[in-house]
């Protein structure tokens, strides 16, 4: 067997010289560059061949590498693959089909995106998940930078600050919200009650604030609430990053507070509110559960006043199983969310240049 | 534990009491049972479905068998075990393996189970008509008509309700369990308040004069007339039940009287505020028990709660322990005893790989013996007779008077939701208008027309 | 020089009062959950006078939460899901990161275009989709499901990398020609010097799989295999007029999350500092 092998592989060897030479012989010859470069190449293949049949190892060092950055990739990338990647393409093919989940898939074509102009509760949806970006977005990002320029001063308790303002965030979303509704009870929480007490507000006209417009507006002031901790610390890294030097200089310069900040940490921190305002833009569009767990009441429904896209996405799928439709409305979840950001990457890359 | 043998024994003179009545098989007599369903079965079998796995079912009859059934709230609902202990003991080959799905999203949970493949539940409760709309637009019930030809069930038993869940003349369930709407109230408040207690018949106007005659506004010491829980049924559903109308109609101006009814009484603080409610996401069960509500508009199977809660302790005897029903208020010209029904049914998956034995669990339970071990624990099996009203009215924690008694006696029953195609997108729309609604974030004309323009775009 | 002095004063004050106010705003709702806990049902909604324990506080909620709801169950459940998720992310982020930072090897970029693609997409553009494949697996109903959902994101691989960029490459180098091998480098190299980095991802992952509401929502069906999250809110369904109870449910809730926060947050700052997550 081994002496088989063996043979072979002195044949196999002898072979690839004699290509080489000819091909080498026919590079001499040729005039025309382009065939010659191609000549070239193969000549090099068959060097890389006979090297490793010369050495007796199946890879190449470079194949070798690769294989042992793929080892490194593989557990999460197969994983993010089979749970990410393939269910994102399958979310695009499926924006266009018409499918129940149970009968056959049919081609639907632009109809779902169609369907999707004369929705009532689709475009109900899409206000107010913009009205809650459009708030939330600017609203949490001066908050947590004012936080964050706050607490790194040098002050007593810095961190005990720092650590409750971040309490919010670490906080279950259930437990948190059920407090919330405690507080603005419309008519027996401590929030109206002392409206209705020290600022004697009529009793018929205690705000609502879990119903109507108003409903928007909770969920806005609870984002900001929850998510400033998260983004004052990024903000805080960021401030961390400025180097003290410009600060002594601009304090030479007589500077004040206000002229430091506009001339100095504002500019540093450009890529840091860059990426705080992509960060906010994507989690926003994605607001869920606030909406169910604030506006929803038991049985979690939303009235016009209250739905965002992803509920919708969501009652479309899993209680009228349409999904085609289902995810048309995603896609367009998915666009917003990507012209946002596109807009600020040129904004920021213009900043850049 | 106590409890449980108590229940057994009552649902064994429950049964006995019916059946010297309508004369059925008994059902411990699982000798002479089983062997009868199984015959019976095996003629429609080798018809309809494919000869084999029929064939295999008769040969080997005592094949032991599991049967995956899905529920919902096991610990709070006791006739699930009754019914599984019974038919185990009535065919000991069978093995019933209950699984709980919740009661929150229970059809929602059912669907996502059952659509597509992979699914391993044999018989699965159908809580609700659109949630049953989805699953037979799914197919992931198979229909019950063959073998309710074969085994010659008598559908008129259901006295409807059969009729009104079938789709394109074929029946996908059958029910097991038939709640219908009554007015609960707490005689202790009307006695404080020395006014009369609610009659078997009242109309809309008289029922809305005594709300407000019993409701106190005293700041801290709260008493409301009535009390409506947010489902939407609670308001829109008194409309219906003049014949006339039905939630599939695609016009729903008839509904106005009734929203302004509830509105005022909101605004004059007769009832809690639908806002407040859905706040606190209350239920309905912890505002009666709560003693400060004079009436409730809830279905039958309120009863049974508040017997076995008020029995346990769990509900405070001194706030609710005095309660009654009467029948649920009609409209001028309607004869009293017009109400709505609820079915719960059960169905058989296309998944299930023993179909025959699912079904006979199926006919079983919807059939005389379910419905007495539906009656045993004060709960409203889907065929009512006489023997099953009086089992349900003698039970100890029953209301003693005599108007609760006649209270059961239904003169028309019209189903919240009837089958239609598309129920479930229907269902959701008046949902979400119905809390608009209330909210006061649309008026009531707004709200209506809303639902009228988005339900006839669906009809279309 | 004095009105110097005083300005600094001043701005000190002004920075304390505004310390205080957000110190106020952020705990209040979380010292008025743990009052709500062991007040009667009649105590809570007083405020006109307040107080902040009642003069018989009903401890007895905190018992009592364990056998309303199988609770027991529910926090079971949840911890083996985060524990199980946040080693998973760690092990395999940290793992993918070291390549795409380190090595040098064909369709590197490629690779990780695909997973910063997918940082901005929302999951829920996906999650039905995902649902059906997960449900074609087998994987309904199944805490699988959910590990599967959180382990592999994204996320972790790119923070990750960001902070390894940081480490020079010349020790890396170094330890190349020493003799070790990649795993080695960064078994022992590598690893120990990301304890911000690894503390930071803790934090997320932790934070985020204890308190996804979604994921579970869709995924867990039966009672037994529901986590904290989910018997929460179903116990507000049920039990919705029990304020005592809800607030001491919400109570044990947070404990394990902020047990988890206050042993990493040490490295926390730092961690996000040097993983450029502030972009």
């Amino acid at each position: 067997m081994s002496n088989m092998t063996g043979t072979s592989k002195s044949i196999q060897i002898e072979d690839l010289q004699n290509a080489l030479t000819e091909t080498i012989e026919r590079v001499h010859a040729e005039k025309d560059d382009r065939k010659k470069k191609k000549l070239i190449l193969q000549i090099s293949k068959y060097n890389s061949k006979l090297n490793k049949l010369k050495s007796g190892k199946l890879l190449s060092r470079q194949a070798k590498r690769d294989l042992i950055a793929y080892s490194f990739i593989a557990p999460n990338f197969i994983g993010f693959c089979v749970f990410t990647l393939i269910p994102i393409v399958f979310a695009f093919a499926l924006a266009f089909m018409k499918w129940d989940g149970s009968n056959p898939i049919t081609f639907e074509g632009l109809n779902n995106f169609k369907r999707l102009f004369g929705d009532t509760f689709f475009k109900a949806a899409l206000k107010n998940t913009i009205i809650y970006c459009v708030g939330t977005v600017p609203l949490t990002m001066v908050a947590s930078l004012a936080l964050a320029i706050i607490l790194n001063q040098k002050v007593v308790g810095r961190g005990i600050f720092r650590t409750l303002a971040f309490f919010p965030y670490v906080a279950s979303l259930v437990a948190i919200t059920s407090v919330w509704k405690m507080l603005f009870h419309p008519s027996k929480g401590p929030i109206n009650n002392i409206l209705y007490t020290f600022f004697h507000v009529p009793q018929e006209s205690l705000p609502q604030w879990f119903s109507g417009s108003l409903c928007v507006i909770s969920m806005i002031l609870f984002s900001v609430w929850k998510y400033m901790g998260y983004y004052m610390v990024i903000y805080l890294a960021g401030l961390q990053g400025i180097p003290g030097e410009l600060y002594e200089a601009a304090a030479l310069d007589g500077a004040g507070t206000w002229k430091q900040f506009k001339y100095i940490t504002w500019p540093q921190l450009s890529s840091t509110t860059f990426f705080v305002v992509v960060m906010l833009t994507i989690n926003c569009f994605k607001v869920y559960d606030i909406a169910v767990m604030l506006a929803g009441g038991g049985s979690g429904e939303l009235t016009t006043s209250a739905t965002v896209l992803v509920y919708y996405i969501y009652q479309k799928a899993f209680i009228d199983w349409d999904l085609g439709y289902s995810s048309a409305v995603a896609m367009v979840l998915f666009l917003m969310v990507l012209v946002v950001t596109i807009i600020q990457f040129r904004g920021q890359a213009r900043k850049e240049a | 534990m106590k409890k449980k043998v108590i229940s057994l024994l009552m649902s064994a003179a429950v049964a006995a009491s019916l059946l010297a009545g309508c004369g059925a098989q008994p059902a411990p007599a699982p000798a002479t049972e089983a062997p009868k369903t199984e015959t019976k079965e095996e003629t429609p079998a080798a018809e309809v479905k494919e000869e084999t796995p029929a064939a295999e079912e008769t040969v080997e009859e005592a094949e032991p068998v599991t049967l995956k059934w899905a529920i919902w709230d096991e610990s709070t609902t006791q006739y699930w075990g009754d019914i599984k202990a019974a038919y185990e003991t009535a065919h000991p080959n069978v093995t019933i393996e209950m699984v709980d799905l919740g009661s929150t999203d229970y059809m929602t949970v059912l669907a996502t189970e059952l659509s597509g493949s992979g699914s391993d539940f044999d018989v699965v409760t159908i809580k609700d008509v659109p949630g049953y709309a989805t699953l037979v637009q799914k197919n992931a019930i198979i229909p019950l008509d063959d073998y309710i030809a074969a085994d010659g069930v008598d559908l008129s038993k259901y006295a409807g309700a059969t009729d009104q869940v079938t789709v394109d003349g074929k029946l996908y369930e059958l029910p097991f369990r038939n709640d219908f709407w009554v007015l609960f109230y707490n005689k202790d408040i009307f006695d404080a308040a020395g006014v009369d207690y609610p009659t078997n018949d009242m109309t809309w106007e008289e029922y809305d004069e005594l709300a407000r005659k019993v409701t106190d506004t005293t700041f801290g010491s709260q008493i409301y007339g009535t009390h409506y829980h947010t489902w939407r049924s609670t308001v829109q559903l008194c409309a219906v039940l003049d014949g006339k109308h039905s939630i599939l109609d695609g016009n729903y101006d008839f509904m106005k009287p009734y929203y302004e009814m509830v509105l005022n009484q909101e605004k004059d603080g007769v009832c809690r505020k639908y806002t407040d409610l859905k706040t606190e996401g209350l239920h309905y069960s912890a505002a009666f028990s709560g003693g400060d509500v004079a009436m409730l508009n809830m279905g039958s199977w309120f009863i049974a709660t508040m017997m076995t809660n008020l029995k346990s302790g769990e509900y405070d005897s001194s706030l609710c322990g005095n309660w009654g029903i009467v029948k649920y208020p009609h409209a001028d010209g309607v004869p009293a005893g017009s109400t709505l029904g609820t079915i719960t049914g059960l169905a058989v998956t296309s998944a299930s790989d023993t179909p025959d034995a699912a079904w006979d669990f199926v006919k079983w339970v919807s059939g005389e013996e379910g419905a007495a071990v539906m009656a045993s624990s004060g709960n409203f099996p889907a065929i009512m007779t006489d023997e099953v009203k009086e089992a349900i009215t003698s039970l100890d924690g029953f209301p003693t008077d005599e108007a609760s008694k006649e209270a059961l006696n239904v003169s028309n029953l019209y189903l919240e939701v009837p089958y239609g195609e598309n129920v479930s997108e229907i269902n959701s729309i008046l949902d979400s208008y119905h809390g608009s609604i209330m909210t006061g974030e649309m008026s009531i004309d707004d709200g209506i027309a809303a639902m009228n323009e988005e339900v006839s775009a669906l009809l279309k | 020089m004095r009105s110097a002095h005083r300005k600094a004063i001043i701005r000190k004050i002004i920075v304390y009062i505004l310390l205080l106010i957000i110190a106020v705003l952020m705990i209040t709702p979380f010292l008025w959950m743990f009052s709500a806990a062991i007040k009667s049902d009649r105590e809570v909604f007083k405020i006109n006078p307040f107080v902040f324990i009642p003069p018989v506080p009903k401890w007895s909620n905190y018992v009592d939460i364990w056998t309303r709801i199988p609770f027991a169950r529910f926090v079971g459940n949840t911890f083996f899901l985060t524990i199980v998720v946040t080693l998973l992310q760690l092990l395999t982020s940290s793992f993918a990161a070291y390549s795409f930072a380190k090595l040098r090897f064909r369709y590197r970029n490629g690779l990780f275009l695909a997973y910063i693609a997918t940082i901005a997409m929302p999951w829920q553009v996906y999650m039905v989709p995902q649902f059906i494949l997960m449900r074609r697996m087998g994987l309904n109903d199944r805490l699988l499901a959910i590990i599967c959902l959180q382990a592999f994101s994204a996320f972790g691989v790119f923070l990750m990398k960001q902070f390894y960029e940081g480490i020079p490459d010349d020790l890396c180098e170094a330890a190349r020609i020493d003799g070790m091998s990649e795993y080695q480098i960064y078994t022992r190299i590598m690893l120990p010097l990301s304890k911000p980095a690894l503390a930071t991802l803790v934090i997320f992952t932790f934070v985020n799989t204890w308190n996804d509401y979604l994921g579970p929502l869709i995924y867990l069906k039966t009672q037994n295999k529901k986590t904290i999250q989910l018997g929460l809110k179903m116990f507000i369904s049920q039990y919705s007029s029990d304020y005592g109870l809800i607030m001491a449910g919400s109570m044990l809730s947070l404990i394990p999350v902020l047990i988890i926060f206050l042993c990493f947050q040490k490295y926390f700052v730092e961690g996000v500092a040097s993983t450029g997550l502030k972009g």
